[in-house]
């Protein structure tokens, strides 16, 4: 019970920020780019899809809601509906309730930051509490359902879903995804950073040429793919799977920085 | 709650005596440059606060069942290579995308970079203390997001009056592969479902064709259906 009241208490203090800052910055977007908003393009043109009616704001927030409710009580993920889409469009309701003046209730950042602070302190707790405390039972099923359906999300389906996006996006975004998506896997153990990395530098090419930015991104992309290396010690790893000898100094480096390979 | 008191009042004061064709709010601190930071603060304290409450009581994140799992693949097994790099790599695009559109990506940058990807580094360089204390969760979360709201605003001055030359670093593919990931979480779950149990199984499917009935996204049902029949008919075993 202390543990719910907890989760509640907090869970209030992060919903009344969550809802504070991100009504504030949808608001902004109406005015981008003149002033510098937040959010995404789909949250804008979802918000102008309700036409300023309040009724379908408000059912449009409903629909991610229960996602966002089965997912919380499932995973303990809230989903990224809850900022991009279910406070934006709740806050928007509330403030068109009496005035249907789009310029005085949507597209103005204070009252939407007060509605949706307001929004966002009810839906985070109800969100988080329901889900500390369903029963045992449901939370088995939760997990032997949503543990094997994320896991194969994350290996191989978002990988492989990445990887035809960069390959679609071009052919240097694709063959930088392609090296450095192995690469990943091999050295971080998923291959979707690696592809991630591989459309940023591949498109930052694309876009710029080889300009001191792309030149310093691609250097810093090679660090970091070195410096996981040797912290996963995976050096070690592929050279005792070559059937090669571990160099003494190496071995010693690795019991030094307490990065030796668990396997 | 008295904050609660404080922005009911604020919000219901409607400015009142304006001249025609001036926008409510223009030229005040709620449209003002330097508010934004402060907002991207309040935000990214949230979410990383809503991280901690996941790191200590299993519930709370603010991002997607995909990347979440992420996290907790590095919580389980301690390697948080994957959960780092995918978050820091968004939150690197959507930084240099946010000032170029006007737009920031708070999927991206805030829930994805400052939810997951820098609780992941920090945890991998063995800082476990802002994830763990609600009170170091919030002032972090803040120092965090003032800092990308200032970076913006910095690139947004050199940036805005430099004609061409600018790249989103195809932070367009990556929100389109990041959409389509989600959308096959729905049909994972009724195969997971079907392998744990049949009846699970069966219960999810129907859950998920009634939620895709009322154009709803299937995966909502998917779960609750899963979870209702669970309810009645328990999975065998301990």
């Amino acid at each position: 019970m202390n543990e719910t009241l907890t989760i509640a208490l907090e869970s209030m203090v992060i919903g009344a920020l969550i809802g504070f800052g991100a009504s504030a910055g949808v608001a902004r977007m109406f005015h981008a780019p003149k002033v510098q908003g937040m959010g995404a393009f789909r949250t804008l043109g979802e918000l102008n899809a309700c036409e300023n009616d309040p009724v379908a704001h408000f059912s449009f927030g409903l629909g991610f809601f229960f996602n966002a409710w089965a997912s919380a009580v499932g995973t303990g993920a809230l989903t990224s509906d809850v900022d991009h889409r279910i406070v934006p469009h709740w806050a928007a309701a509330l403030s068109m309730t009496k005035n249907r003046n789009l310029d005085e209730t949507l597209h103005n950042p204070r009252r939407m930051a007060a509605y949706g602070a307001c929004v966002g302190l009810v839906l985070v707790t109800v969100l988080n509490t329901t889900a500390a405390s369903i029963p045992h039972s449901l939370q088995k099923v939760a997990a032997d359902v949503l543990g094997p359906a994320s896991e194969w999300l994350i290996n191989p389906v978002m990988p492989i879903v990445f990887w035809m996006a960069a390959v679609d996006a071009g052919r240097r975004s694709g063959g930088w995804a392609t090296v450095l998506g192995g690469l990943a896997h091999v050295v971080m153990g998923n291959a979707v950073p690696g592809i991630v990395l591989g459309i940023v530098v591949g498109k930052g090419i694309d876009d710029l040429g080889w300009t001191r930015v792309t030149k310093s991104l691609a250097g810093a992309v090679m660090t970091l793919f070195v410096v996981s290396a040797f912290l996963r010690g995976v050096d070690i790893q592929l050279l005792q799977q070559m059937k090669a000898d571990v160099p003494h100094w190496l071995t010693g480096l690795h019991d030094a920085t307490g990065t030796t390979p668990t396997k | 709650m008295t904050t609660n008191d404080a922005t009911t009042t604020a919000g219901a004061a409607a400015p009142a005596g304006r001249t025609r064709g001036k926008v409510p709010g223009e030229g005040s601190f709620w449209l003002s440059e330097w508010a934004f930071p402060l907002f991207v603060a309040a935000l990214a304290a949230g979410i990383f606060a809503g991280t901690h409450l996941y790191y200590v009581y299993r519930t709370g994140t603010f991002s997607d069942v995909a990347v979440t799992a992420m996290l907790k693949g590095g919580m389980d097994s301690g390697s948080y290579g994957a959960a780092a790099a995918f978050g820091a790599g968004f939150l690197f695009a959507r930084i240099i995308e946010g000032p170029m559109v006007g737009i920031l990506d708070i999927g991206g940058s805030l829930q994805t970079g400052v939810g997951i990807g820098i609780p992941a580094m920090l945890l991998a360089a063995g800082i476990t203390a802002p994830l763990e204390h609600f009170w170091l969760a919030l002032p972090t979360g803040a120092l965090l997001g003032a800092l990308i709201g200032a970076l913006i605003l910095a690139i947004r001055r050199a940036t805005v009056n430099s004609a061409g030359g600018t790249s989103t670093f195809g932070a367009d593919v990556m929100m389109g592969a990041g959409n389509s990931a989600g959308r096959y979480l729905g049909p994972l779950v009724i195969i997971a479902a079907a392998t744990a149990s049949l009846p699970v199984g069966l219960g999810s499917t129907l859950g998920a064709a009634l939620f895709y009935w009322w154009k709803k996204p299937l995966t909502g049902g998917a779960i609750l259906g899963a979870m209702l029949f669970g309810l009645f008919f328990p999975i065998a075993g301990t």
